[in-house]
């Protein structure tokens, strides 16, 4: 069978040449010929000989690839015509469930050659968009009239992508172990196994003028606010960009504020994490290509709770997220603080601590400035330097370059031990930011600190410090507050944010996202008082 | 003409309590002791109190007002006064808030330098703080409130270090009471009045509340906290320094931070200090916006345009202000002015509007 393939693609080729260089030099000539041929074609109206005008160019322009092939078997009882992309199709699909079966069957309309290919997604149609979008999507175009509009178009794309695995960004030791990979489909089939219910919609949307992504909106209908829906679709319709390579690239295109170093849409890799947010009332946007699903509206809270809080006692889930919080707190403030007591303020320190400081800044050439930025920056190259690196090889970077270079540097006199204490502190502290784009951009926002810290000391540092909470109370995330819940304020909220108290008292969804269904569960029924001993 | 605002603009009821708890805590908390133990000595508490309970008379006048009007300060002006008489009101408000905030803003540049800084640049460090106002203020009204609600919450903590002084305090300084005489006790009053300052901004903020009519019992319980407050830290002040310490002490509340002690940290004024931007910010991002708007409101500019020039205004007066007497001078002239504003004013015209309406009513 393969080989009977391979030679018609042979012949198909020469022809394809031939006729590409009869249609590229005498193309009227030759058509009018073809049409003056064919009798039933004589009563055409001009509309459709445009249309067709528009499939031959089409088929032209494909034809110029050398990855379409486009053949006809020659049978004089029972002509068709196949095209489609070599590089899209899977050729046992077409060969075991079209070609096997159209074969030697005597077809003469559309509908006996449906009823003869066992591929369930077969389109008829004219339209030419349609077809061309079709073919450029893994679909066997088959004529059984080369110069008619009217094809049949059969499913039969080749899947190749990677195998779900487990989530490597944001890994949990308990909880599910699946993550999302490139394709929308598998993402979709990942979420819609965990909501088996109607209600929960799908809306695709195609962005960008090349890449022509499939970009899916996901809500469940029933609890969403409908406006949250609409504002992302608008602004997904809105997008005017010829590529769009990754979920990162709509998040970036939809954000409310774009000058923003915080991520307004919070990105996720697991499903599990997904299908909560939708049963909140979330929206979800997955991108075809892309292993992240956005979702959105989001908290600046959210960005710090790992889902893996949910699969834990709420005790633990609780302190583990204040340990975050604070580990945050931690690695923004650590190192300017350092600096404003260093340079301005050493009355603030008690004497015996001063001690400990003093001696270990006695050999230091530097002023606090330099020595942090120094030891900021070595941190901030074995970040960017293991990023980059495979994993094996990261860990050594990590280990020459914490170890290695941090004693180096401090039996250089170069920086302070105590510096060194910290700065490490605050790397490793904000690394238990579950989220990596948030973690970026705590990175970040650390410099202007430090620049702040150095010019006013602690005033400079609140004053930095004025600057990022308006800059946090202005944000928004597709029109909702950035801030909340707190400010604006909502104690109803605060139940699943700084801590996550028990499942029991979650008995609302949050307030922030106006659902339409408001409470989770019944908590007067969930929750009956019974007396001791009965 | 009076156009509703939006509702996306408007800001819940209950936020009321930190605008008014805000702009009420400015820098007069630093060292409002000194002034009011003057006349009556260590009887001041009583007039804290006694001022306490008329800025609540004076919320509830406000809130009178406001409920018969139909739009913010300028367009009750207009309405009873007409529109040029009405107008010379309103601008001579506007005037008021805008000196309102040079004279914040330069006071705690003033307290930087004497505290912290002795170099510091008034024109770089307002031209600093003054962006940020900027910030703030073009965010909107609802970002003001953000800022005015963490601006509260945020600094609470100071409260705390109230402990500290108690180990030296003597509330025997306190007996006996009432050794002061009534006029003593009413002059005191007047000069608690000053630390007080501010919460006549509800006259522009009010239409931007939502419901605005909840709003009223959050009114008067920010300016109970506020009365909490400055009760408390005149008690302990008044228990940790003798009468004879107080007058000589400009920033009595700093010179008890000096004696907070803890195992990671000592001369917690560094500390204080720099929490305080936190606590200035809202008292002149609110008083920025609110002569901004009135503005706006009087002239028909955009907003934008009169927060620019405003800004630029404060920025040039600040640097003009060069020396503490100067900037003693304004901080009198502010504060007497803006004591009339609130005890002379504000009943003058809460009685124009009662009369108006009854007229009103008749006709």
């Amino acid at each position: 069978m393969k080989k009977w393939f391979q030679k018609k693609n042979k012949e198909s080729n020469e022809s394809n040449e031939s006729k590409e260089s009869n249609e590229s030099k005498e193309s009227k000539e030759s058509k009018e010929s073809k049409e003056s041929k064919e009798s039933k074609e004589s009563k055409e109206s001009k509309e459709s000989k445009e249309s067709k005008e528009n499939l031959s160019e089409i088929m032209s322009r494909l034809k110029k690839s050398s990855d379409f092939i486009c053949y006809s078997n020659n049978h004089s009882l029972n002509p068709f015509y196949i095209s489609y992309c070599k590089s899209l199709v899977n050729v046992e699909i077409l060969h075991r469930d079209i070609l096997a079966l159209i074969n030697d069957k005597p077809i003469r309309t559309y509908e006996e050659l449906k009823g003869a290919i066992l591929v369930e997604d077969i389109i008829i149609t004219s339209e030419i968009d349609k077809i061309e979008k079709l073919i450029l999507n893994g679909f066997v175009m088959i004529q059984l009239d080369e110069k008619d509009n009217m094809c049949a178009l059969a499913r039969a794309e080749l899947q190749i992508g990677r195998n779900i695995s487990i989530p490597e960004v944001e890994f949990s030791v308990i909880g599910p172990k699946e993550s999302f990979v490139e394709s929308l489909d598998s993402n979709l089939n990942l979420i819609r196994r965990r909501l088996p219910i109607s209600d929960l919609q799908i809306k695709e949307v195609m962005v960008g003028t090349l890449t022509k992504t499939r970009v899916a909106v996901l809500y469940i209908e029933k609890i969403v606010d409908k406006e949250n829906v609409n504002t992302v679709i608008q602004r997904i319709n809105d997008i005017e960009f010829d590529q769009i390579i990754d979920s990162a690239y709509i998040a970036q295109m939809i954000a409310d504020n774009q000058n923003s170093p915080f991520p307004q849409l919070l990105d996720t890799e697991r499903p599990d994490r997904v299908a909560g947010v939708l049963a909140e009332g979330k929206v979800v946007i997955l991108v075809n290509g892309s292993p992240h699903a956005l979702i959105g509206p989001t908290t600046l809270i959210e960005f710090f709770s790992s889902f893996e809080d949910y699969f834990l006692s709420w005790h633990v889930a609780s302190i583990f997220r204040i340990i975050r919080l604070f580990a945050v707190t931690f690695s923004i403030f650590s190192t300017p603080i350092y600096v404003a007591v260093v340079t301005y303020h050493y009355e603030l320190i008690p004497k015996e601590l001063m001690v400990t400081l003093v001696t270990s800044r006695s050999n230091v050439p530097f002023p606090p400035i330099l020595e942090v930025i120094f030891l900021e920056m070595a941190i901030e190259l074995l970040r960017e330097a293991g990023a980059r690196l495979p994993t094996k090889i990261g860990q050594t970077i990590g280990i020459v370059g914490g170890i290695v270079i941090g004693t180096a540097a401090v039996e250089a006199a170069l920086v302070s031990n105590v510096l060194l204490i910290i700065v490490a502190l605050a790397a490793l502290a904000s690394f238990t930011t579950p989220v990596y784009k948030m973690n970026n951009t705590i990175r970040l926002i650390r410099f202007p600190f430090l620049l702040f810290a150095q010019l006013w000391g602690l005033v400079g540092l609140v004053l930095c410090f004025c600057f990022l909470l308006v800059h946090l109370i202005r944000l928004t995330s597709l029109g909702r507050p950035f801030l909340e819940p707190i400010y604006p304020l909502r104690w109803a909220d605060l139940k699943d944010a700084f801590i996550r108290l028990p499942f029991s008292s979650q008995s609302k969804r949050p307030i922030l996202l106006r659902t339409k269904e408001p409470n989770r569960f019944n908590k007067k029924q969930a929750k009956e008082k019974k007396d001791i001993d009965e | 003409m009076p156009t509703a605002i939006k509702e996306r603009f408007l800001v819940s009821p209950f936020l009321v309590f930190f605008l008014v708890n805000s702009i009420q805590i400015g820098i007069g908390v630093l060292g409002f002791q000194r002034y009011i133990a003057k006349s009556a000595g260590y009887d001041a508490w009583i007039a804290v109190l006694a001022f306490g309970f008329i800025v609540n008379l004076l919320i509830w006048m406000i809130y009178n007002i406001m409920k018969k009007g139909n739009g913010d300060i300028t367009v009750i002006h207009r309405d009873l006064f007409g529109k040029w008489i009405g107008g010379l009101f309103s601008l001579f408000f506007v005037v008021y808030l805008l000196f309102f905030t040079i004279t914040v803003l330069r006071t705690f540049i003033e307290v930087i330098q004497v505290w912290m800084f002795p170099e510091i640049k008034v024109w770089a460090f307002s031209l600093v703080f003054l962006i940020l106002t900027y910030y703030v203020v073009s965010g909107g009204f609802r970002t003001v409130t953000g800022m005015s609600f963490l601006g509260v919450v945020l600094p609470l903590y100071l409260l705390l270090t109230l402990w500290f002084p108690l180990e030296f305090a003597n509330f025997r300084n306190l007996l006996p009471i009432l050794d002061h005489s009534l006029k003593e006790l009413a002059i005191s009053t007047k000069d608690t009045a000053l630390s007080y300052l501010g919460f006549e901004t509800l006259f522009m903020f009010y239409p931007f509340i939502k419901q605005p009519e909840k709003s009223q019992k959050w009114a008067h319980f920010g300016a109970l906290f506020t009365t909490l407050i400055y009760l408390v830290l005149t008690i302990v002040s008044f228990g940790y320094y003798s009468e004879k310490q107080l007058a000589g002490t400009v920033w009595a509340t700093l010179s008890i931070w000096k004696i907070v002690e803890m195992p990671f940290v000592e001369r917690f004024e560094y500390i204080g200090i720099a929490t305080y931007v936190l606590v200035i910010l809202p008292n002149i991002c609110l008083s920025i916006w609110s002569s901004s708007r009135g503005v706006k409101q009087l002239f028909g500019v955009k907003q934008h345009t009169a927060l620019i020039v405003l800004l630029v205004i404060i920025f040039v007066v600040n640097c003009l202000l060069t020396n503490r007497t100067s900037v003693d001078m304004l901080n009198t002239n502010v504060s007497h002015i803006g004591f009339y504003i609130i005890v002379l004013y504000i009943p003058f015209l809460f009685i124009i509007s009662q009369i108006h309406h009854k007229v009103r009513k008749k006709g």
